[in-house]
């Protein structure tokens, strides 16, 4: 119950009650001017400038679980108080004239019908947490449409406005203003006469900016307001072809040594055929010493792979790893500091998606204001181009078609986008990723949290469909071993980490520093996290998960397998090119935490021998299988037997539980079965190697019984 | 959370039956993703603990087996074993046979690595002095999770550990430490998961369990009693099926895959895949003897009142809290240390121990009350202290009390000898134990000494190495010896049998009752077989030589027929 009073005997000139003072949040306090006082009778007094506003009592009335009554108060008395009780920091409180723009905006917009009181409210509650543009706000929640925007905007600015959804641009004139000024002010010429220009901008331009843009243009430049959307499309195809030569040639220019451009070096070349002449002439020699050492060989491998993962588990078991944040941090957490987050999403022939992806981000904890999400098209894939403009998404969607050339890739498509992201941090998502909503806030504390050297945050990857078969439920153990045990561990000790698919936060800048993604290599994720070791950062893992779409077909999961596999060779490849810089660069912890990790593709490769060869001996008996296992070889090779496929087993059960995946529990004690198609995958990976290396195995996605 | 309004006029939303992480996990009784409230890490108080009691176990140990000959059969079997392993002619795994739990051999192996201080006695206390450190680490991680202070918690682990059972135990080489450790191991995870709700414990609880149950076939017992203590208390809290089942599976797959795999090895190589519960036995076991059911109860309640008098009272003390308090775990933890009462009684009454009802069983009963009382003690809330201190008090009563009853206990091993040892301070060599063995090595080592003097040829020795273990053992050097794992069961018997040009000497036991190779040629143990000539002989054993000349068929036609199971029979005609 509120009412509302002129005339209270107690007043905020009085003293405001110290339990009170902080009952409303600051931003609240400060949009809405008021203030809680005192209590009187079991009600809340509360000082407010503008008692008639049913916003304002709506919005105190929410906020207080007692009976309140509001008082009006003059500003200056009110503002004092505020002051008082949350003394300003700087840059972080409105101006008065910031403060007259947005009134003028709200009066504007609800005066002419053009929203409701709900939809300002919603607006009014949002800037008072993130103190953003009242219009961006209305925008990005769809309650205007951008037109709209910029008709308020021209009028309150007394602006001209330009239209560019069917604009051709002059090229020359188009590019006078260089690609950064016109990413980072969001501005481009679109006309010119001899002694000025014509600059469609999202925004007025700031004296500062436009200091900067007259000295680049050479010239007087006059503003003209342009829909945001329309505008981003301008820049873009004005400046695509650099885009694509950087996206494509950036990191082989600059790093040769660290693109998977060439799968094998001559050094490495010249190498595999001595050990192969070597291994062939003792083989002739010693026909049956070389078939021992061969075996001893992959034993001893094998064990050092199995001991390693077995290590990593045990420790993540013992304790948990993952950078801490709360959700009382991620609710403390002032939105007015939040930096831009750019989310690059990938999609390929997945027009279906593409209504499910758009709700999936505006569902994230994130204003949406500081939101840069990047849809990033190929431009042969019209259909999905086409889905995604038919849903008239607001500003903070860009839709970035990627122009057709080699090589077509995943990474390439991100290095594209990454070229114009605004966002301090970045982050990947597949197409049906569905990220836990705090992810984006979660990153961002932990970044805050971590030492200066941590670059990337990984997230947890599992998935939604889990339920579906049984291919979908190992997919599941397996990817929760992977990332709540064997990830984190990795992360812990400070070893180079595989980056899964999706779901990787960095720190945009350093991210460009280093080249960004290999577009020659088929998994650059995990390729990226690697060079970001040798290059001395480090990644930390956040306990936040975001689901995907297990493949539940096999065709469709060998595909994607072989493909991620074959990657991890290529990725071994690169970085053994030059085994003393990796060495040096890693240390010999991470160096060797490497090879072990990369080793796991060559251990599935052995797999199916080994099963092969016991097999046959429990049949047959065969004693020159016997032979081949002499004395300390055996005990290697019958440890892993029953001991190191029970524990991979177990730790697969572990990552379900760890997870709180009861139900896929017992398919867990299956997987010996699933390892047999990793197997199988390994082999197709290791072949592609040598005949197609570059090729990308796209993974269809949307098989899940849901259809999602 | 900031949660955004859906705002007027925006699209649809698209139908998702995605179910979330936080949904998934809204309906879960245990911790996922939290970090649960529990104690800090102290690795170096744990560490602390371990070395401190590992040392001065061993130290102990060495006085005791290495000065006054206090030293079992069942530790130097094992130990030669563990030595076959790495240093037989051929290196062979199948040396831990089939007798014993094989982790109680394999888990001791790397002691033999290095065959010089596998031959040394000071290395047999360290075979069980680690274990028992670990035991005592891991009570001490229990008890600062039931929230003992820590001068109370120490005193506790010494009351324990100066027990004379428990230190006759832990210092002599005996293999009851090794799974008891584990168990421990495997407790203390699950009352860390009891207080944590952490589901990781559950797994940790698993694994060791997993351990234990190969290492000492009594833990499975207990690993079944705690597989449904597990599925009863989340139900109990309300968990819902998948949970219960999940929990559950993940705590039973690592024992349940051990036993199995166990099992299809005794069915391959034995024909018989349960040979590993009818047949285990304990070199120097002291025969099953016959109980009455009456005689059951009656030494029963002995044991407990002799060797774990503490079980009297920490039994009915924890069904009571348990009843009483709403305390299912102290519940649980009665009907644990109940099982540990019965236990050595019901493996009498299904004949699976061949040394019944002996004064070791107490270990387990002992080990159980303590975890009890340090699981009261936290239940005691504001009577922590006295709780505590109330068992420092009884663990320290209960040490003359239970070291003047290893005298003359009947049902034992070396508590006698033990006893003896620490009263007198003198070397028990020579001495009898209660049931009638003779104590100490002197004769193993002598034989030893004169095959590491005088012989060098590999497997030149013909030996029944289920009874010539110790010998073996003592001269570091398996690979003299043409044993039993050497090539099987097949091989040797046919060399035992017409041994000339096969090997140089057969090394067999005087004792004709168990030995293959004395049963064969009894007359030889005595040296009046003519055609092999005694080169040297101890009470216990002789080693003759085997000319090149011998004729298997002159004055002896033993016959000695195997089966497949490893154990064999001697048949006269």
């Amino acid at each position: 119950m509120t009412a509302t009073v002129n005339g209270a005997r107690v007043r905020l000139t009085d003293g405001v009650a110290p339990e009170l003072a902080r009952l409303l949040p600051e931003g609240i306090c400060r949009t809405f001017r008021v203030m809680p006082y005192a209590v009187v009778d079991g009600t809340v007094l509360v000082a407010v400038a503008d008692a008639d506003d049913p916003i304002t009592l709506q919005v105190v009335e929410e906020r207080i679980d007692r009976p309140v009554q509001l008082v009006r108060h003059t500003t200056n008395e009110i503002t004092d108080a505020i002051e008082t009780v949350y003394p300003a920091v700087e840059g972080q409180i409105e101006s008065s004239e910031e403060r007259r723009g947005r009134v003028q905006m709200a009066r504007m917009l609800t005066n002419s019908g053009l929203v409701t009181n709900d939809q300002l409210q919603m607006a009014m509650l949002e800037y008072s947490r993130t103190g953003d543009p009242l219009g961006d706000i209305l925008v990005a929640h769809e309650a205007i449409s951008e037109d709209v925007l910029v008709a308020a905007l021209s009028e309150m600015y007394q602006m001209q406005r330009v239209g560019l959804s069917d604009f051709v641009p002059d090229m020359e004139i188009a590019r006078r203003l260089p690609e950064p000024l016109a990413q980072s002010f969001q501005a481009i010429p679109v006309a010119a006469t001899d002694d000025l220009v014509l600059l469609a901008v999202a925004r007025p331009l700031d004296p500062e900016q436009a200091v900067a843009v007259e000295e680049a243009l050479g010239s007087p430049f006059r503003q003209l307001l342009a829909n945001r959307t329309e505008l981003d499309q301008l820049i873009q195809r004005v400046h695509s072809a650099h885009y694509v030569e950087v996206s494509t040639v950036a990191l082989l220019e600059a790093r040769p040594e660290d693109s998977a451009h060439v799968v094998f070096t001559g050094g490495q070349k010249a190498l595999g055929v001595c050990l192969l002449v070597a291994v062939v002439v003792c083989g002739v020699v010693w026909p049956m010493q070389t078939l021992i050492g061969v075996v001893a060989a992959c034993s001893v491998l094998y064990l050092l792979v199995s001991f390693y993962k077995f290590q990593l588990t045990f420790r993540a078991l013992g304790t948990h790893l993952e950078i801490d944040v709360t959700d009382q941090e991620i609710a403390d957490l002032d939105e007015r500091t939040l930096p831009v987050y750019t989310i690059l999403v990938p999609l390929y022939k997945e027009a279906g998606v593409v209504r499910r992806l758009v709700q999936g981000i505006n569902d994230l904890d994130y204003p949406r204001t500081r939101l840069d999400v990047k849809l990033l098209c190929e431009e042969d894939d019209t259909e999905t181009i086409e889905m995604i403009r038919s849903l008239q998404l607001p500003p903070h969607f860009h839709l970035v078609v990627v122009p057709d050339a080699l090589p077509k890739t995943k990474p390439k498509a991100c290095n594209y986008g990454l070229q114009i992201a605004t966002g301090d941090f970045c982050v990947i998502f597949d197409a049906e990723d569905r990220p836990d909503p705090d992810q984006l806030k979660k990153a961002y504390l932990a970044f805050q949290h971590v030492a200066g050297n941590v670059a990337c945050v990984q997230a947890k990857l599992n998935h939604f469909n889990q339920d579906q078969n049984l291919l979908t439920a190992w997919f599941a153990n397996e990817y929760s071993m992977h990332f709540e045990l064997i990830l984190p561990a990795m992360g812990a000790a400070g070893s180079p980490i595989p980056l899964g698919g999706t779901s990787n936060h960095f720190i945009t800048s350093v991210l460009r520093e280093l080249g960004a993604w290999d577009p020659f290599n088929v998994t650059e994720d995990a390729d990226l996290g690697i060079r970001l070791h040798r290059e001395g950062y480090r990644t930390a893992m956040i306990d936040s998960t975001t689901l995907e779409e297990a493949n539940p077909n096999v065709p469709n999961w060998l595909r994607q397998r072989s493909r991620w596999i074959k990657g991890y060779f290529q990725t071994w490849l690169v970085h053994m090119r030059s085994p003393g810089a990796l060495l040096r660069e890693t240390g010999p912890r991470g160096f060797t935490s490497f090879n072990l990790t990369m080793a796991n593709a060559f251990v599935l490769l052995l797999n199916p021998i080994f099963w092969g060869l016991t097999t046959l001996y429990v049949l047959t008996q065969w004693g020159f299988i016997r032979e081949l296992f002499p004395g300390f070889v055996f005990y290697a090779a019958s440890a892993m037997l029953f001991i190191g496929n029970f524990v991979f087993v177990y730790l697969n059960v572990a990552g379900s539980l760890q997870r709180g995946e009861f139900g896929i529990t017992r398919t867990a004690l299956l997987s010996p079965l699933y390892w047999g198609l990793m197997s199988w995958a390994a082999w197709k990976g290791a072949i592609q190697l040598f005949t197609n290396p570059f090729y990308w195995e796209k993974t269809e996605h949307g098989l899940d019984s849901g259809a999602h | 959370m900031t949660t955004y309004a859906a705002p007027v006029g925006a699209p649809e939303p698209v139908e998702d039956d995605v179910v979330s992480m936080k949904q998934r996990l809204s309906g879960i009784v245990q911790i996922v993703h939290q970090r649960p409230q529990d104690i800090s890490k102290r690795r170096w108080e744990s560490a602390l603990v371990f070395f401190g009691f590992t040392g001065a176990y061993t130290w102990f140990g060495y006085w005791l087996v290495v000065q006054m000959h206090v030293v079992g059969f069942e530790p130097l079997d094992r130990l030669n074993r563990a030595l076959m392993i790495w240093h037989n002619d051929p290196a062979k795994l199948s040396a831990l046979g089939f007798d014993y739990p094989p982790l109680a051999t394999l888990l001791i192996s790397p002691l033999a690595i290095f065959p010089s201080v596998a031959s040394s006695l000071a290395v047999v206390p360290v075979a069980s002095a680690v274990f028992a450190g670990l035991t005592m680490m891991s009570l001490n991680t229990l008890a600062r999770r039931c929230l003992v202070a820590a001068p109370l918690r120490y005193g506790v682990l010494i009351a324990l550990a100066l027990n004379p059972l428990v230190a006759l135990y832990a210092a002599s080489g005996a293999r009851q430490f090794v799974w008891i450790s584990f168990v421990v191991m495997a407790m203390g995870a699950v009352v860390a998961w009891y207080v944590t709700a952490d589901v990781r414990f559950v797994m940790l609880a698993g694994l060791a369990y997993s351990i234990a149950a190969l290492a000492g076939y009594t833990s499975i017992l207990w690993f079944v009693l705690t597989a449904f203590m597990i599925g009863a208390i989340l139900a109990r809290l309300g968990a819902r099926g998948p949970e219960v089942e999940g929990t559950t599976v993940g705590f039973s797959a690592p024992t349940v895959y051990v036993i199995a795999l166990w099992t299809v090895f005794n069915l391959i190589l034995l024909s018989h895949p349960f040979e590993w519960v009818t047949a285990a036995r304990d070199a120097g076991g002291s025969g099953p003897g016959s109980f009455t059911g009456v005689e059951l109860l009656q030494d029963t309640w002995w044991l407990v009142l002799y060797a774990a008098p503490l079980a009297i009272i920490a039994l009915p003390a924890l069904i009571f809290v348990g009843a009483s308090r709403n305390n299912p775990l102290a519940t649980w933890l009665g009907l644990l240390l109940a099982a540990a009462i019965v236990a050595p009684a019901g493996s009498v009454l299904l004949g699976l121990s061949d040394s019944p009802m002996q004064m070791r069983n107490a270990l387990p009963i002992l080990v159980f009350a303590v975890i009890g009382c340090l699981w009261l003690a936290r239940s005691a809330d504001g009577s922590n202290l006295i709780v505590s201190g109330v068992l420092i008090v009884l663990l320290l009563a209960s040490i003359p009390w239970t070291f003047h009853w290893m005298k003359d206990y009947r049902y034992q091993n070396l508590e006698a000898p033990f006893a003896a040892a620490i009263s007198t301070r003198q070397s028990q060599e020579g001495t009898t134990t209660v049931p009638g063995a003779k104590v100490g090595i002197a004769d193993e080592q002598a034989m030893a000494d004169y095959i590491k003097d005088n012989i060098s040829e590999p497997n030149s020795i013909l030996t029944d190495n289920s009874q010539t273990y110790a010998v073996m053992l003592l001269t570091g050097q398996p690979r003299l010896f043409f044993d039993r794992v050497d090539q099987s069961d097949g091989p040797w018997l046919a060399a035992a049998q017409d041994p000339a040009g096969v090997v140089d000497y057969m090394l067999m036991s005087t004792d004709t009752s168990q030995d293959l190779l004395s049963q064969m040629y009894p007359s030889a143990t005595t040296g009046s077989d003519p055609r092999l000539s005694v080169v040297f002989s101890t009470d216990r054993y002789v080693l003759l030589t085997v000319p090149t000349t011998f004729d298997p068929t002159a004055t002896t036609d033993q016959t000695i027929t195997s089966s497949t199971d490893g154990s064999t029979e001697g048949a006269g005609q």
